[in-house]
């Protein structure tokens, strides 16, 4: 068995498995950590797919930046309690189930017809498209082809940065005008 | 600087774009900085000319391509501006004539609290009059059509407060327009049957026109020119027009905008000679209005209105000109009676300034001893266009009529020698009435500012000198010479009588019905105040303008006012109840909709979900 | 590489449907952004798949724009949240049922 369906078949089983363990935890703290695991073997895909700058990038900015970020919300809003599991819409979790399996096997039979089982990637993936490393490579397109979106994508992270002071930031008037806040129970608890 | 020409029409946009945006900071400052605008476009439109009296004859036809505005198919227009002596002269008397007004202007609406408006909107009028000018095909010279139409409407009823000016401004607004529709489809015409819209294009084409089409193109643009130069039967707008500020009148209603229609003929005169009858109409309606307008000029003891009743009568002046071919005789008319009549109204804005906003000359009389420099100013405007030699006036008018007679029109010549006789009657009385005779006003009258003055000397000066500048040489005068690049030379042959002749009757004339109308109005051996009672049939003519409001309103108002209670009907019961009762419907079914929309995200996103799902399956089993 | 590029994919598409589901029966608007996380790297996965298949880098840009994405959406769904929860003192979706019919 080569190296990397050997890789596949330990992450594929520990993806799949922590993704639904994060669905099944009631805790918030914990479904975030089990995402993180999930977001490594994501991770992993990546080297074995030849993408080792994307590899690094989604340690960086998911496994590493955006669930801080969602751990730090998590904890500043103190709703690291245990979420009901009653579910008070009628037929919502049956109907989402068997949804989401459903759309699951559709995309299966998409991927059939469309890609096939058994196709394989092309074997000179690092000398053709990942010519001179994957980072240099990547730069390459990123750079020439793709430099105009590019540079929008700076302008979105500025404007979503303003967003967010404009959203998080409490202006004096909506302090003065808003109800006494009850007291936090649950962190008295 | 051929090149720069752009900067004609630019700087007064700019002005009026600052103005609009500004004006009510500047304050009284907006004035300036509107004059200086126009100013400013004056003194590139004279380097234009000397640029172009640079060139040799032939080329003296530049256009100058700014960026391309529309193309469809084969339809192209392009932004072009046209640099040829007959645009130049145009644009000249539009900047300075202009900016005399303006300036005058500042001191005029001096205590007026909407003045950034006001010069907001006078600019954007010289922008597009400009842009009407310097086009180089009729879309865009359509375009600015339109827009001086617009400023003309938002200038009459600047004073909106006033129920009289605003429906001025839509009676303007609305009469104008229906001459733009028959203009607007003269364009469509122009492009159906030469596939451009270029002037160069559609005049070399104008020859391989059918005599039907010809005639029908020029009758329709001839439609635009009548309704925006008040000319019968669109004329009524005019006199009403006069509720405007007085700056208004001079420039808009009186020198430029209202002469727009005479340019349009002068402009397409390759179009109208390409008809065998459309010369012929505009000579008849220039003729009959010169005449019609110069006799309900008469009755008015409105200043303002008495003043523009003359305008028609000179604008149909211009018109007959065009209609006998000669072109260059209606441009000199055109620019003499530019600085004439611009210092006329602009002088009898000192006199309503000085009487406060008195416009009844029954009540006036004797305003000499108050108002000294204003009477001079009105003696020179009035003697100009009554055609007192050497006054601009008199070679303007006298070119067109000694043409009548030149080019075999004796009928013609005839007529139009009573209109001038008359002409010179009717503007002769404003001056007796106001201005001499006896007081019948206990007000005292104060003199304008210098700062009004000031434009109103130059204005009369040129009114004084400009016939002798523009028109006096053997062959038609200057502006004739300079014109026959775009005009051509008209063709005339032996008159009845030698020339002398015809020039001693025109002066004889004018001296003559000046000379009447001393006697009759100012020297006090005639009782004119009574005439009303004596002939109130005739007076009742006179001073209602024949009738033709009146006419107008039976004709179109009563059916308009009962087809539109007819409409109430059918409005009320049919549509209004269509509309209630779908209304009624929808109601009544939304108050299903509630039912599925419970608010919960999670269930939109589960019926987000349904519709991907079933989507995917259909497009699995298509496969 | 050995491993048929379809496994890859079939991967990516049970993380999908986790995800979706995910955002159907939870309630925590944390955890629901989380799925919608889970989602957009599913489909990442797919992307860098497809970028093998084809031999070339365009599905890596792709899904590396939509990392870029993903980062300010998250940023900004995340003060939503709070904002709501500031109001609401509830991270629950079913709280915020103010826009029913």
């Amino acid at each position: 068995m080569p190296l990397d369906q050997v890789v596949f078949w330990v992450f594929a089983p520990i993806s799949v498995g922590s993704a639904i363990a994060m669905l099944l935890q009631r805790n918030a703290v914990h479904a975030a950590l089990f995402l993180v695991v999930n977001f490594f073997t994501i991770a992993v895909f990546y080297l074995v797919l030849g993408a080792s700058f994307l590899f690094a990038v989604q340690i960086i900015v998911y496994a590493g930046a955006i669930m801080v970020l969602f751990l730090f919300v998590i904890m500043l809003l103190g709703v690291d309690r245990d979420e009901s599991l009653v579910e008070r819409l009628r037929g919502q979790r049956v109907l989402g189930i068997a949804l989401g399996v459903g759309i699951a096997l559709e995309l299966i039979v998409a991927i059939r017809a469309g890609v096939g089982f058994a196709t394989k990637a092309p074997a000179d993936f690092d000398q053709v498209a990942n010519q001179g490393g994957n980072a240099q490579a990547l730069s390459r397109v990123l750079f020439r082809d793709y430099f105009f979106p590019f540079e929008v994508t700076s302008i979105l992270l500025i404007v979503a940065a303003i967003a967010v002071v404009v959203l998080a930031s409490r202006s004096r008037r909506s302090i003065a005008r808003a109800p006494v806040e009850p007291a936090r129970t649950e962190e008295a608890a | 600087m051929i090149d720069l020409v752009w900067l004609i029409p630019a700087l007064p946009l700019a002005g009026s774009a600052l103005n609009l945006v500004a004006g009510r900071r500047l304050g009284r400052r907006a004035g300036w900085v509107a004059s200086i605008a126009l100013g400013a476009a004056f003194v590139m439109a004279v380097l234009v000319l000397l640029d172009l009296l640079a060139l040799g004859g032939e080329e003296r036809e530049q256009a100058v391509e700014l960026f391309e505005w529309i193309r469809v198919g084969s339809f192209t227009v392009d932004w072009t501006l046209r640099v040829d002596p007959l645009s130049v002269t145009m644009a000249l008397v539009v900047t300075g004539v202009g900016a005399l007004i303006h300036a005058y202007a500042i001191g005029y609406m001096e205590h007026d609290p909407r003045v950034g408006r006001f010069f907001a909107y006078f600019n954007l009028f010289a922008f597009f009059m400009l842009m009407l000018v310097l086009a180089d095909n009729y879309l865009v010279l359509y375009l600015g059509w339109e827009g001086v139409g617009l400023c003309s409407y938002l200038l009459i009823g600047f004073w909106y407060a006033r129920p009289a000016a605003a429906s001025a401004a839509k009676k303007a607004f609305v009469t104008t327009r229906i001459g733009d529709a028959g203009m607007m489809l003269g364009v469509v015409l122009i492009w159906i049957h030469t596939g451009s819209l270029d002037f160069d294009t559609v005049f070399g084409a104008a020859d391989g026109l059918s005599n039907a089409v010809a005639t029908a193109i020029s009758l329709l643009l001839l439609a635009g020119a009548v309704g925006k130069s008040a000319q019968l039967p669109l004329h009524v707008w005019l006199p009403d027009a006069m509720e405007g500020p007085t700056p208004v009148s001079a420039l808009i209603h009186a020198a430029t905008m209202v002469t727009a229609g005479v340019y349009l003929v002068v402009r397409s005169h390759a179009l109208f000679e390409a008809s065998d009858v459309a010369l012929t109409v505009v000579l008849v309606i220039g003729l009959v209005t010169g005449l019609y307008a110069a006799l309900a000029s008469i009755g008015q003891f409105d200043i303002k209105r008495a003043l523009a009743y003359s305008t028609m009568s000179q604008i149909g002046f211009m018109f007959f000109s065009a209609g006998m071919g000669f072109y260059a005789g209606a441009m000199l008319l055109l620019v003499c009676h530019a600085f004439y009549k611009a210092l006329l109204f602009l002088t009898a804005g000192n006199v309503l300034h000085g009487l406060e906003d008195e416009t009844d000359m029954r009540r006036m009389g004797g305003l000499r001893s108050d108002l000294p420099v204003s009477t001079v100013w009105f003696a020179i405007g009035a003697l100009a266009l009554a055609g007192i030699p050497p006054l601009a006036g008199f070679f303007a008018k006298d070119h067109i009529v000694s043409f009548a007679a030149t080019s075999g029109r004796e009928v013609a010549w005839v007529l139009a020698s009573v209109g001038a006789f008359v002409s010179a009657l009717y503007i002769a009385r404003p001056l007796f009435l106001a201005f001499f005779g006896e007081r019948r006003n206990e007000r005292h009258a104060h003199e304008a500012s210098w700062a009004m003055n000031a434009p109103l000397a130059v204005l009369a000066f040129l009114a004084v000198v400009g016939g002798l500048v523009l028109g006096l040489t053997a062959e038609g005068g200057r502006l004739a010479t300079f014109l026959e690049p775009v005009l051509g030379v008209p063709e005339h042959g032996e008159a009845f009588a030698s020339e002398a002749t015809l020039v001693a009757i025109s002066i004889a004339l004018a001296v003559a019905a000046v000379g009447i109308a001393f006697w009759v109005w100012a020297s006090g051996r005639v009782n004119w105040q009574a005439f009303p009672e004596r002939q109130p049939e005739l007076a009742g003519w006179l001073a209602n303008a024949f009738y033709v409001n009146a006419l107008y309103a039976w004709l179109v108002q009563h059916p308009g006012k009962g087809f539109g209670r007819s409409l109430t009907v059918v409005d009320d019961g049919v549509i209004d109840g269509a509309v209630n009762g779908v209304g009624a419907e929808v109601e009544h079914a939304s108050r299903l909709a509630p039912r599925i929309q419970r608010g919960f995200v999670r269930s939109y996103a589960l019926a987000f979900l349904l519709g991907a799902v079933a989507l995917l399956l259909f497009l699995a089993v298509r496969l | 590489m050995r491993t048929p590029i379809s496994y890859f994919l079939v991967v990516s598409a049970m993380l999908f449907s986790i995800g979706t589901i995910g955002v159907l029966v939870r309630k925590n608007a944390l955890v629901i952004f989380m799925s919608v996380e889970l989602q957009l790297n599913a489909v990442n996965l797919a992307l860098v798949s497809f970028s093998r298949m084809h031999n070339n880098l365009n599905g890596q840009v792709l899904a590396f724009f939509s990392m870029v994405v993903a980062a300010a959406e998250v940023v900004v769904g995340l003060a939503i949240i709070v904002t709501v929860y500031r109001r609401r003192q509830s991270a629950s979706v079913d709280d915020a049922t103010v826009l029913r019919g």
